[in-house]
Formats: C-alpha cells, sequence, structure tokens
C-alpha cells in the first residue's frame, strides 16, 4: 500500500471510531479490486472475509467493492492486509471513484493485447523457415531460434501475466478455473521451447504460445467491451448532475452546492446544463434526457410536469425548477443505486455455467495427462505436442463466454431503449412468459393524476381540505401523491403510516387524519374519475375525484403483447368503473377492481399453481409484492422506490413500450444462448478426441480454440442490434 | 544471406522499440474513448 493509500486507511479508521463512538453503524468504504476477475475469486472474497464484515457489494465489471466493516470486528487495516495477502490488491478509494477505476486496467489490457499481437506476428516471421523445409543454413536457423526467443519470452510474460497471475490465485485457493489450462499450456510451451533454443534442436512452440495469447485477450477484449456499455452508462449516471445549483432566494440567486437542496427549492437552470436534483418545472421547456432512457430526442415537459436530475435544458432561455427531492433521492441516483446493484449480482445461470467451466477444466487437465501418457510411446516430443493441443484446444473459454456475453449484449441493447435490467437472468424467464398482470394508475395511465373535482363536507372549505391532504401526501410519489404537490404548503404531516393499496395516515396540526380510496358510493359521483377519500376521527371530510389519462403508447403495446402471445390482465385497486373504462378503450379482455395487494399475489400465485410463467408490472408500493414474487416484473421510474427495488427491470424511458421489445429481445437471448452452448459444446466435443490423437497440431489447436470463443462472443453481439423480421 | 545477421537482430531491436512506443501510448491512454475527439471544441489559441 502507497502513503497516500496508508493515509487513506488512517483517515478512514479515524472516522470509523468516531462512528463507533457514536454508537453508529461503520460506513461504507469503497475499494478497487484489481485481483477479483471471476465468480470464483468473488467466492474466495466472500469466503475470507465475508462472516467478519457487516455488509459487501462486489461489482465485477469494475472490479470495486463497497465493504461495511462490522462494528466490533477486525479493524479496515487489518481486512486490507488480508486482501492483500490473498493476492485481491486492494486500494483504498474516494467516495465518487468507483467509476473511472477501470480506465487504469482497461489501459494495462489494451497495451498487452498490442503487444501479444506485435509479438505474435514477429515471433512467426521468424518461426516461418521451419514451417516448410527450414533454413539450410544451420547458423541463420540458429539466429532465427534465438530471435523468436528474445520476443517470445517477454511477450509471454507480460501479456500473457493476467493468465498466469489468476492460475496462481486459483491454484493458491485450490479451485479450479480456465485460467489454469491457459497459464500451464503457455509455461509448458514457453519452458520447452526455452530449453530447446538452448539445446539447439527440436521444434518450438514459441508462436503456438505468443498466437494463443493475443487471440484469447483479444477475446477477452470484446466480451468486457460490450460488459462495459453499463459501465459506461454509469460514469455518466454519476457525472451528470451538476456539483453545485443557482438557487432562487427572493430577488437574488445563490451559487450553492447541490447536496444543500431540499425539496420545495426553486432552482434556476441556464441553457445547455444538467439539471441539479428531480422537479417540477414551471414553464415549458425542452429537455434531452437522453442520460436516463438513451431517447436522445429531446423531450417537451408542461408546466408543473417533472424534469429529473441530469437531463440537460435544450432550450434558448433559463427554466426555473421547483426540486422535488434531495440529490440522493434523484431518478438518476436511484438508477446508479440499481445499476451497481445489478453489476453486482452474478445471475444464477452464469453460476451454473461456471460451475459446469470448472468440471470441464478439471475433465481437460486429466485428459491432457491421459493423451500424453498414450502417445509418450511414439517419443517426448509427440507426447508434449499432445497435451498442448488438448489443453490448448478444449479450454473451456467458449463455454465461459456463452451466456454472460449473450445477457451483457441484451442488457446493453435494452439501457439503450430505456430499459433498465437489474437482474439480467430474469431475461430467460420472460422469455418462457405467457401471461402479463398490469396495474393501472401510473402503469397504462400517466404518472400524474389531475385533481378534476373537490367536493368538501361538514362544512370545510377546499383550501382546508386540500391542504390536509397535500401535507398527508407529501414526501410521497405515488401518482395520487403527486396530484397534490401543486397545492403543497411546504408543511408535512407527522406519524406518516402509509398502508399499501389502503392509503396514508398521520397528524396534521395535532389532529389525525387519513386519506385513502373511497369506501363508499358519493353524492353526485362521476365514475370516470377515481376517488379517494380524507376523513378524521369523526368520519369523512372530503372526496377528491382524480382523472388519469391513458398513456399514447398504451394502445400499442397491448397489441403487440397479444400478438406476442401474451395473455393481458388489468389489476387495480381502483374502483370498477374506471377500470372497466381503461380495460376496454384498450381492449384488455380481463380486469379486476378494487384489488388489494393481497388479492394481486394472490392471483399470480394463482396463474403460477396452473404453470403459467407470469410478468408483472406495477409502480406503487402497492406493487411490490406482486412484482417480487412474479417470474418476470417491470416497474415504472416515476413509482416508488420499493417497487423499482423488487422489479427486474425498470422502464426509465417511462414508457410502456420497452415492455415488448424487452421480451422480443429476451426470447432472442434464450436463442442466442441455446446456439452458443451447442457451438461451445459441439466444437469441444469434435476437437478433443482430434487432440488426443495427434491430429491436431498445437498451432491449429491456438486458432481453433480462440476462434470457438469469437464465434461465441460475435454470436452475442448480434443482440445488440435489432433481429430482421 | 549474411544480411541475415543484420536483418534478424534488427528485426528483434525493431518489434522491442514498437511494442514499448505501444505500451507507452496506450498506457498514456491514445486508444481511449476514440469518438470524443471529434465533439470538442478546437482550441484556437
Amino acid at each position: 500500500m502507497n502513503a497516500e493509500g496508508a493515509a487513506q486507511v488512517a483517515a478512514l479508521e479515524a472516522s470509523l471510531a468516531t462512528d463507533r463512538d457514536k454508537s453508529a453503524p461503520p460506513s461504507a468504504v469503497h475499494l478497487a479490486l484489481d485481483g477479483v476477475h471471476c465468480a470464483r475469486c468473488e467466492n474466495r472474497l466472500r469466503d475470507l472475509i465475508g462472516g467478519r464484515i457487516a455488509t459487501l457489494e462486489l461489482d465485477l465489471v469494475s472490479r470495486t467493492a463497497a465493504l461495511t466493516p462490522r462494528a466490533g470486528g477486525p479493524s479496515l487495516a487489518q481486512l486490507l492486509l488480508e486482501l492483500k495477502n490473498a493476492g485481491f490488491e486492494p486500494r483504498v478509494l474516494g467516495e465518487d471513484d468507483p467509476v473511472v477505476t477501470m480506465r487504469p486496467a482497461r489501459r494495462r489490457d489494451m497495451a498487452r493485447i498490442g503487444v501479444a499481437i506485435i509479438g505474435a506476428m514477429q515471433v512467426m516471421m521468424f518461426a516461418w523457415p521451419s514451417y516448410f523445409d527450414g533454413v539450410p543454413d544451420p547458423t541463420i536457423a540458429s539466429l532465427m531460434r534465438w530471435a523468436q526467443f528474445a520476443v517470445a519470452i517477454p511477450v509471454v510474460a507480460y501479456a500473457g501475466w493476467p493468465f498466469l497471475a489468476g492460475a496462481a490465485r486459483t491454484l493458491r485457493a485450490r479451485t479450479l478455473t480456465m485460467d489454469v489450462p491457459v497459464a500451464l499450456s503457455l509455461v509448458m510451451a514457453t519452458a520447452v521451447s526455452a530449453w530447446r533454443t538452448f539445446d539447439g534442436s527440436g521444434p518450438l512452440y514459441f508462436d503456438t504460445a505468443t498466437m494463443f495469447v493475443a487471440l484469447l485477450l483479444t477475446g477477452r477484449h470484446f466480451e468486457s467491451a460490450t460488459r462495459a456499455q453499463a459501465t459506461q452508462r454509469l460514469r455518466q449516471l454519476a457525472e451528470g448532475p451538476p456539483a453545485t445549483a443557482r438557487r432562487i432566494e427572493g430577488d437574488e440567486i445563490c451559487i450553492v452546492k447541490t447536496l444543500l437542496l431540499s425539496p420545495g427549492d426553486r432552482v434556476s437552470v441556464a441553457p445547455g446544463e444538467a439539471l441539479p436534483v428531480d422537479g417540477q418545472v414551471e414553464q415549458p421547456a425542452e429537455f434531452d434526457e437522453s442520460l436516463l432512457t438513451g431517447e436522445s430526442r429531446p423531450v417537451t415537459r408542461a408546466r408543473g410536469d417533472t424534469a429529473f436530475a441530469g437531463s440537460l435544458n435544450v432550450g434558448a432561455s433559463p427554466i426555473v425548477l421547483r426540486t422535488l427531492a434531495g440529490v440522493g433521492r434523484t431518478r438518476s441516483s436511484e438508477i446508479l443505486h440499481l445499476l451497481r446493484r445489478a453489476a453486482a449480482r452474478k445471475p444464477a445461470v452464469q453460476q451454473r455455467a461456471d460451475q459446469v467451466a470448472g468440471w470441464f477444466t478439471l475433465a481437460v487437465l486429466v485428459l491432457a495427462a491421459a493423451g500424453a501418457a498414450l502417445a509418450a510411446r511414439s517419443g517426448a516430443d509427440a507426447a508434449l505436442s499432445v497435451a498442448l493441443a488438448v489443453l490448448v484446444a478444449s479450454c473451456p473459454c467458449a463455454l465461459s463466454l456463452a451466456v454472460p456475453a449473450c445477457l451483457a449484449a441484451a442488457t446493453s441493447r435494452l439501457a439503450a431503449h430505456g430499459v433498465l435490467v437489474t437482474r439480467a437472468d430474469r431475461l430467460l424467464k420472460l422469455a418462457q412468459a405467457d401471461t402479463a398482470l398490469l396495474d393501472k394508475t401510473g402503469t397504462l395511465t400517466h404518472a400524474r393524476l389531475h385533481l378534476d373535482r373537490i367536493d368538501p363536507l361538514r362544512g370545510a372549505t377546499a383550501q382546508q381540505v386540500l391542504r390536509i391532504a397535500s401535507s398527508l401526501e407529501s414526501g410521497l410519489r405515488h401518482p395520487i401523491a403527486l396530484a397534490f404537490f401543486a397545492a403543497a404548503s411546504g408543511s408535512a404531516a407527522t406519524q406518516v403510516r402509509v398502508e399499501a393499496g389502503r392509503g396514508v395516515e398521520g397528524f396534521v396540526d395535532g389532529r389525525r387524519y387519513r386519506i385513502g380510496p373511497a369506501t363508499e358510493r358519493i353524492a353526485g359521483q362521476d365514475d370516470a374519475l377515481t376517488w379517494i377519500t380524507l376523513s378524521d376521527e369523526q368520519g369523512s371530510l372530503a372526496h377528491f375525484g382524480l382523472s388519469a389519462p391513458v398513456r399514447d403508447e398504451a394502445f400499442e403495446t397491448i397489441d403487440r403483447l397479444d400478438r406476442l402471445g401474451l395473455r393481458v390482465e388489468l389489476l387495480t385497486g381502483d374502483t370498477t368503473a374506471p377500470a372497466r373504462r381503461i380495460a376496454s378503450a384498450l381492449r384488455i379482455p380481463k380486469f379486476a377492481a378494487g384489488q388489494t395487494p393481497e388479492d394481486k399475489l394472490a392471483r399470480l400465485r394463482a396463474l403460477q399453481a396452473q404453470g403459467g410463467v407470469v410478468l408483472c408490472v406495477g409502480d406503487g408500493l402497492n406493487d411490490a409484492p406482486f412484482l417480487a414474487a412474479a417470474d418476470a416484473s417491470f416497474a415504472m421510474p416515476g413509482g416508488s422506490a420499493v417497487a423499482q427495488a423488487r422489479a427486474d427491470f425498470v422502464l426509465v424511458s417511462d414508457r410502456l413500450d420497452g415492455l415488448p421489445l424487452a421480451i422480443d429481445v429476451a426470447r432472442q437471448v434464450r436463442k442466442r444462448i441455446r446456439q452458443n452452448l451447442a457451438w461451445a459444446a459441439l466444437y469441444n466435443l469434435s476437437v478433443l478426441p482430434l487432440a488426443m490423437v495427434g491430429w491436431l497440431p498445437p498451432w491449429l489447436a491456438a486458432a481453433g480454440m480462440s476462434l470457438s470463443s469469437l464465434v461465441v462472443v460475435a454470436n452475442a453481439m448480434r443482440l445488440r442490434l435489432p433481429e430482421k423480421k | 544471406m549474411e544480411s541475415l545477421y543484420l536483418l534478424i537482430p534488427l528485426g528483434v531491436v525493431t518489434v522491442v522499440g514498437f511494442a514499448g512506443i505501444f505500451i507507452a501510448a496506450a498506457l498514456n491512454g491514445q486508444f481511449e474513448e476514440l469518438d470524443r475527439q471529434q465533439l470538442e471544441l478546437p482550441d484556437d489559441e
């Protein structure tokens, strides 16, 4: 650890000690872990320290981790020392550093690829005469062998280092990854060739070793470039909102840190600038929301509409924004959190593929030894050639890449269309979905409801009941709560209790109130509106009539779901009349109104019990249970954070057309994964016998293995293109 | 054939030189964000 790192550790230790003094839980420490490469490294890491710390969130893509020490557990310095001794190469990072830590590693990888390609070409040039009749002059032939030695040794040592170090780490942990056969074949080929260079006789394998490294690194580069798309987006999101904002204070504009903004502040945003936090615009304006949604065309927001942190004001004049949430609760920060969580999670299907690859590696080592033993009767040269060919040809790279490359490509394509994938392996379930359960308010209709009617009771005035209702709903993000935002008085209710699907209860001016779905028939009720009732301990105090316009794209979305073969059902907590109106307008054959979260969950369970694969779409707190239990679930971005945390996909573009697209891409993913696994199995089964009987020279094995990996990655990358119908 | 006594070592030295230059360029970010340059305004000063 360098001096700077030691100083950071000391400072962190001091802060942790202060935290402990206050009996508060220790805060998370961000680490770069350059020695973490795969799921097995992650397992080793968790085995090593997982039981003695509070939390560990690992991001395999950026090789970073957020580690929270346990109060009373081992010190941070002790943990870092253990990680260093185990070869994880930990470095302490600042809060915002994880997004830039990939840079040095990416540059080193690029340097290694270039060196490997230049070196391999040069070695093959020096080896070229030996491919034919050899060089008649023995002195020149010897000079060419020494030239191969001089180029190949540094190339294998430098460019092949990730495989050598990876194998050493794996063996120390007494596990097996594909790095082991790769490193073994590299060491064998290089060591035997070096010995023969000194000895002056026998064939050399420097060309095989350098070409193997160059092709392997190239395959890895394409695969990691596909995965890096998500990280690139993460970095852009983190950099999107500006660090300072122009807050309007009376007649003055003060520049303040974005962190200091609180809900209700008015902020001025100049043309070309990014919004610091989420807020409602006070005049119509155009925004570039491509960072959040992938949609590069400007979006027009009307007065009172919500605009999001990180969006650019692309209009010609400054706009005024009334902030909705603090900097840590913006839509971009929630997406950032979901992205980090998605990157930290290893899909179950990939874990299974890694396990299979582990066993396959063991089988390859055994077969290489068996092949060498059989060929030993024909001499040591033949035995070595067979062992090398089996090791190189059967490296399970294609098997390891088959699943993650497809999931990464699909995730990247969906992100570009405003669909954020938080659990990549659910794409496989989504491909099988046969029923879609959709929520109404905020999902099929726009998230923002309009307050159309206020019917005060018992002598109360409209202003009074509106103030009480807006106090109860302030701070909530359900579409009903947002309808009261315009009337927000600034004072929030206390002791607020939210009951999913039933309403909100709390104290305003010392009195208990409750607001929730109307339970009785209201005089003069307009059935086209959604009615909610404000009540106190004496009974109903007011009824509010809200309207929710259907999303423009909902018609086409339902039609496309139908064409994709899905049965669509509408489940809503709303009353029957508005539910029937929406179902009939959208031609949804089946709907159920007055649904509590338990009812929705029961319907989902019933469908699953009949063997159905069900996808659910929702946005509110009341949708969280059925989103969590669904085979695949989608959350709308304007909804509650809990719903988004439970969902497998978030439609960040706030448009429903991401739903059929995701199903379409998921079906393509399933097809590509099957093709890739079939290809990897077919390739390995065909080359293994050839390599074992000595019909496959090592250089051809290296080319074949690398080609098979490239085929798998290229097939996966096709997912990023729209499929031709 | 005598020229090979010079050309082969020269080939080794050249490839080592090129590899060194490539490593320096890559580690200094020469190959990063290749599509970004076109978006940057030219510096007139």
